[in-house]
């Protein structure tokens, strides 16, 4: 069970650590109710600011993935407990759907990827 | 055995078994080859040019402590009050890790100016594990409930001791030495806490090899941790012994504590030894790589600094590292120390 930071991505360090999070999630290995490191002590862990880990967090907590109560540290929430409309999780999809139709590739090779992609997301997952 | 005879023997068994670590330190920057100099790579020529020097300046800092200890030491027999030994003993271990920990910075950065160019960029991809690592994980049931009993089974004895003897007794005489004993314990505790739960980023190059390193190095430090744990406590265990017995059969238990003593240590002394190679050979399959920075803050120049929004243990800085007081075990390790004292000087308050 790790998080990856890599400083050539493109994305910001609080991004690629909530992305790792959700990936963690959708892979089955962080549970509903598992307990998540205190910001601080990941921000210790992984030598970075407080700030930076509080901003993953509260961005996994308005996605519905994390339940932040005071005193207990962040817990994995329910992952149908979602509150965000078929609308909104579709977006990214679309956006990078459009990508690929843009990028010139074929629709058959375009689900190929997905499925690819979908089962490296899920992997572990039951 | 008188109590000087007992200290003057720590002392050198002590300095004895040191003098191992002195030559571990001493071969440390060249243990991965003349490419190496610690975890740096460097040019082919270093050592026959700025390289020597750096090994000559790091090699020199870390025999400093020895020499203030040696003077101190000659102090201490002069003044004839060898107690203070034992506090020498004590002060010198953490002086020299600490010593060592800055020797160490301060030489690799000296050397980084003399790199391989390629070779000494930070690697990009760091992994983070976040499986929990708990204290009973890497704790023997049968170490612990040995130390729970003996700790309970002694304190009760002293409580009855103190309580029934019909001659009085002081206090401090009576539980000075357990209560002292009981508080190191807890700070054993405390450091394996830190060990178990602390945790560092991972190139993700060479990812199970640091792993493999890290683990057995942790298990390594946390075995020998128990060791101590466990002699602590087998002292303790003797000390009702030694302060029920009659006079005349004292320096017999205090005998046997001292050849139980001797004999731990040198069987630790071996094991450790042993274990240590171990890890040594898993250590030189992993390649050292520099860890990039993600802080990019402006390096403290003082050896203790307070930034809770960076709340790192130590932060490095323009002296190599910097104890950031806003760290949680910082604190704690702070307020044992403050404890230690003040029970010191309860134990010292008018005798």
């Amino acid at each position: 069970m790790f998080l990856t930071i890599d400083t050539n991505d493109a994305r910001s360090i609080y991004q690629q650590v909530a992305d790792g999070i959700k990936g963690l999630i959708a892979r089955g290995e962080l549970k509903e109710g598992t307990a998540l490191p205190p910001v601080r002590q990941l921000a210790n862990d992984l030598g970075v600011n407080l700030n930076t880990i509080a901003i993953a967090y509260r961005e996994l907590q308005k996605e519905g993935l994390l339940a932040v109560k005071h005193g207990s540290g962040a817990v994995v929430a329910s992952l149908t407990s979602t509150e965000r409309s078929q609308d909104e999780l579709l977006r990214p999809l679309r956006t990078a759907l459009t990508e690929l139709v843009l990028a010139g590739l074929k629709p058959g090779k375009i689900i190929e990827i997905v499925v690819q992609e979908l089962r490296t997301v899920t992997k572990g997952s039951k | 055995m008188s109590q000087d005879q007992i200290l003057i023997t720590l002392f050198l068994l002590n300095a004895g078994a040191r003098i191992r670590g002195c030559f571990r330190r001493w071969q440390q920057p060249v243990l991965r080859g003349p490419e190496w100099f610690f975890n740096v790579p460097v040019q082919s020529d270093f050592y026959n040019g700025e390289g020597r020097r750096i090994l000559q300046h790091y090699r020199m800092r870390m025999f400093a402590p020895i020499a203030i200890e040696a003077l101190l030491t000659a102090a201490i027999f002069i003044s004839g009050h060898l107690i203070y030994l034992y506090w020498l003993v004590m002060a010198a271990a953490i002086a020299v890790h600490v010593n060592h920990l800055f020797s160490v910075d301060l030489a690799e950065r000296q050397a980084r100016k003399f790199a391989v160019p390629e070779a000494e960029q930070p690697v990009s991809a760091v992994m983070l594990s976040l499986t929990p690592r708990r204290l009973r994980d890497y704790s023997n049931r049968n170490v612990e409930r040995f130390i729970i009993f003996a700790t309970v089974a002694a304190t009760a004895w002293l409580v009855r001791y103190y309580l029934r003897s019909p001659a009085p007794h002081d206090i401090r005489t009576v539980f000075g030495v357990p209560a002292l004993l009981i508080y190191y314990q807890l700070g054993f505790l405390l450091v394996k806490y830190g060990i178990v739960t602390r945790r560092t980023p991972i190139p993700r190059d060479q990812a199970e090899e640091h792993l493999q390193t890290r683990e057995e190095a942790r298990k390594l430090h946390l075995k020998s941790l128990d060791w101590l744990r466990v002699f602590s406590t087998v002292t303790l265990m003797f000390y009702p012994f030694i302060l029920s017995a009659p006079q005349e059969k004292r320096s017999f238990f205090v005998s046997i504590l001292w050849i139980t003593t001797l004999a731990v240590s040198v069987v630790q002394a071996v094991w450790q030894e042993v274990r240590r190679r171990a890890v040594l050979k898993t250590s030189l399959r992993a390649r050292p790589m520099r860890m990039p920075d993600f802080l990019h803050t402006e390096n403290s120049s003082r050896l203790v600094c307070y930034q809770p929004g960076t709340p790192m243990l130590l932060i490095r800085g323009a002296r190599g590292y910097s104890l950031n007081l806003a760290n949680k075990l910082a604190q704690i390790g702070a307020a044992y120390v403050a404890g230690l004292i003040a029970l010191l000087v309860l134990l010292q308050m008018g005798h």
